[in-house]
């Protein structure tokens, strides 16, 4: 009987958290579909009486995210992708290879997650023009400006690092006497076991990346090579925004990570429950 | 996991891009006029597109024009880079204007590209000084601030007689820096009252008749300050004004014949007596005669237009976007006056970079096309940014506009009030600090002679120790 109350209990905060959670989304879907005036009116009004749908269309046409999204979609997959490949390997070796000067460099890279985003903008700048003097492929304006700054994350090997630490030297002993490498194990073994953290890793970094918008507005000026983070700005104005447009903008431009994170977090789920060896 | 992950992304940018209208306006064949260089993302485009056309994924040189297909060219077209800031309607406007001069001028083909709000553009240029990727015109806020940068081409060695004359005195100083004309006047405001003459009908007062005085408007106000439910709160309120409190504050304080820049130009003076009593007045209005809400000037656009707000305080630039957001009548006056009238300009100008000679005359035209006369109307119809020229008064399309909305001929005759406030370094941190000062006694945690003090000796400092 106590038991089936704490049940309740449990459920009923829960789903108070999760209707806190799920308000704004809730909002923004009801916004997109109101006129200007309906947008503000108290008491809300959850359902607009005569949702606009034309709002979606307006909004879709007012800049050309087609193409937009399109880009977003490769420039954040090929960051993700890059960031789990650069971030394994140096993982890897800072959690299970000694070397000499390896934690003063493994403070080093930590450190370097302090310096404000903002402070590198330029000087990157300037190195992405300077390459594009040597080749326009990758140069200002290109994917190579949008993507090659952010292969490489400190997050990304500060968190895997610590996910491999976890992992007990037995499994490393025991790969060695099955004849693997340092490669073959990372590859066979500690990967496979890591997915709880890989999963994070990409969808942090895919997220970071759909949602940056300072960079690709700095670095490109034609629009066939920006995102849909600088489409959306095209409602923010002035004189005031269009609120509208501006949600049904952001319905779609959310919903890819929403998909990106309704096929990831089985992960999260699973690493609660999987360790691998008992000890 | 992660392939279906990478392949549904996928799918979804092939399904995005097939039903994508396509961006870019195809090349005709052998065109009089030439189909500007990159894309002009309007719906007039999207429109004239087919559904099933892809848009090409690399970058399109196809759509550049090598030569000018004039019949008899003179020179080679000399092409130029616009970089603006303006979103919305009002930037549909601009790149509406960009197509028209683009087709009319074969010559100059220009590249424009939006770049976000007034603050982004300023981090472009910025970065864009350090790697000489600067364009060649820029529209942006504040202008006159990049005098001391050395990249720019002062307006004021290129303007004719004719435009000195025929351009509003006060447009010129919005764009002086010292005693130079550094930059063209393009999309200029005033700030104005905008109010909802339903709910002054309601209230007993004349809706042809906004206020006029300061008391004057905290009498009109208090009569439209109403709790409709009696519940004890207020659901209707009297007044509010837009998010940047400042401009208005500066309008007071110089219709209370106080000033902001000392004469010499090296600290603020809005501390002063006249400058007090302003912010006094303000604050009055939210604690004294409550007729303003606390702190929210957030909301207030979307109050007003949800006809939660009697009077608002806001930029005439809106006039156009607020009449047609409204479901009850708009009424426009110029802001009440006190010991004078002052209406401070705002806005933002056209900037011309240093390139080429020939790269600079193109630039000049295009600035000079897109300020002259008709393209100053269309602005103004379509938004409410004020004409620029006094010559206009002859315009067809002005005469039939102010016809046809007395609101607009209410701007226009405020024009005579209009003023600029001069420009200096400190002068984005001076605004942040007045916001602030406001802030603080609409909140009632300091009084307005502190508020103000602070303020003054915050920026007083900075500049001195500049």
């Amino acid at each position: 009987m106590l038991k089936k109350l704490e049940s309740s209990l449990i459920h009923l905060l829960l789903i108070l958290g999760a209707i806190v959670m799920v308000m704004p989304f809730a909002w923004m879907i009801s916004t997109s579909l109101k006129s200007q005036n309906e947008v503000f009116s108290y008491p809300p009004v959850w359902i607009p009486p005569n949702p606009i749908w034309e709002n979606y269309v307006r909004a879709w046409q007012a800049a050309p995210f087609a193409r937009y999204f399109v880009n977003s979609v490769i420039i954040a997959l090929a960051v993700t992708l890059g960031t789990l490949i650069t971030s394994s390997f140096a993982a890897f070796a800072f959690a299970r290879i000694r070397f000499p000067g390896r934690d003063a460099l493994f403070a080093i890279y930590l450190s370097s997650m302090m310096i404000p985003h903002q402070m590198t903008i330029i000087p990157s700048f300037l190195v992405l023009k300077d390459f594009g003097d040597f080749s326009p492929a990758l140069g200002l304006d290109t994917y190579f400006a949008l993507i090659a700054p952010f292969i490489a994350s400190a997050f990304g090997i500060f968190l895997l690092r610590q996910s491999f630490l976890t992992l007990p030297n037995e499994l490393e002993d025991a790969a060695i006497l099955d004849g693997c490498g340092k490669l073959g194990f990372l590859w066979r073994i500690v990967i496979p076991l890591s997915r709880p953290a890989l999963a994070t890793l990409a969808l942090f970094t895919f997220m970071a990346n759909w949602n940056s918008y300072l960079w690709p507005l700095i670095v490109t000026n034609s629009n066939t090579m920006r995102t849909v983070q600088i489409g959306l700005r095209y409602f923010v104005g002035q004189e005031g925004n269009q609120w509208g447009l501006l949600m049904a903008a952001a319905v779609f431009v959310t919903l890819p990570i929403v998909i990106v994170y309704l096929l990831v977090q089985r992960q999260f789920v699973q690493g609660i429950a999987v360790t691998g060896i008992k000890q | 996991m992660k392939k279906l992950v990478l392949l549904s992304l996928v799918a979804l940018g092939v399904i995005a891009m097939a039903c994508a209208p396509a961006p870019t306006p195809a090349p005709t064949a052998a065109p009089p006029t030439v189909a500007p260089p990159t894309v002009a993302p309007k719906p007039t485009e999207a429109a004239a597109a087919k559904p099933t056309e892809a848009p090409k994924p690399t970058e399109v040189p196809a759509a550049k024009p090598t030569t000018a297909p004039t019949a008899a060219p003179t020179s080679a077209p000399v092409k130029i880079t616009f970089w603006y800031a303006l979103s919305g309607a009002t930037g549909q406007v601009v790149e509406a204007m960009v197509a028209k001069f683009n087709q009319t001028h074969p010559n100059i083909p220009v590249t424009v590209v939006f770049q976000g709000t007034y603050a982004d553009i300023a981090n472009k240029l910025v970065a864009a000084m350090t790697a000489k990727t600067l364009p060649d015109v820029a529209q942006m806020g504040g202008a006159p601030t990049m005098a001391e940068s050395g990249v720019i081409v002062p307006i004021g060695d290129l303007v004719s007689k004719q435009d000195l004359d025929d351009i509003y005195p006060g447009f010129w100083d919005y764009n002086k820096f010292g005693n130079q004309i550094v930059s063209m006047p393009f999309n200029n405001s005033i700030p104005i009252v905008y109010y909802n003459k339903d709910l002054f009908t309601a209230a007993g007062l004349d809706p042809n008749k906004p206020p006029t005085t300061w008391d004057e408007l905290a009498k009109m106000a208090q009569a439209l300050t109403k709790d409709t439910n009696n519940d004890g709160k207020i659901e209707q309120w009297g007044l509010n004004t837009n998010t940047d409190t400042h401009w208005y504050l500066t309008a007071m304080i110089m219709q209370n014949g106080g000033k902001i820049l000392s004469d010499d130009g090296k600290k603020v003076v809005y501390n002063s007596p006249e400058g007090v009593e302003a912010l006094q007045f303000w604050a009055d209005l939210v604690n004294k005669y409550k007729v303003m809400p606390a702190n929210q000037h957030a909301q207030a656009n979307a109050d007003f237009v949800a006809g939660k707000v009697g009077m608002i305080m806001r930029s005439s630039a809106s006039l156009a976007s607020v009449t047609t957001d409204a479901k009850f009548k708009v009424g426009a006056a110029p802001l009440p006056c006190k010991k004078t009238c002052s209406e401070p300009l705002g806005g933002a100008s056209f900037l011309i970079f240093k390139t080429t000679p020939e790269k600079q005359k193109a630039a000049w035209e295009f600035t000079q096309w897109m300020t002259n006369g008709d393209n100053t109307v269309d602005l103004f119809i379509k938004t409410g940014y004020v004409p620029l020229r006094k010559s206009v008064s002859d315009n067809a399309a002005l005469k039939d506009y102010l016809k046809s909305s007395p609101n607009a001929q209410i701007l226009v005759d405020s024009l005579k009030y209009s003023c600029a406030i001069p420009t200096f370094g400190e002068l984005g941190n001076s605004d942040e600090q007045l916001r602030l000062a406001i802030q603080k006694v609409e909140l009632a945690s300091a009084s307005a002679k502190d508020a103000m003090d602070a303020a003054a000796a915050l920026i007083n400092k900075n500049m001195a120790g500049q």
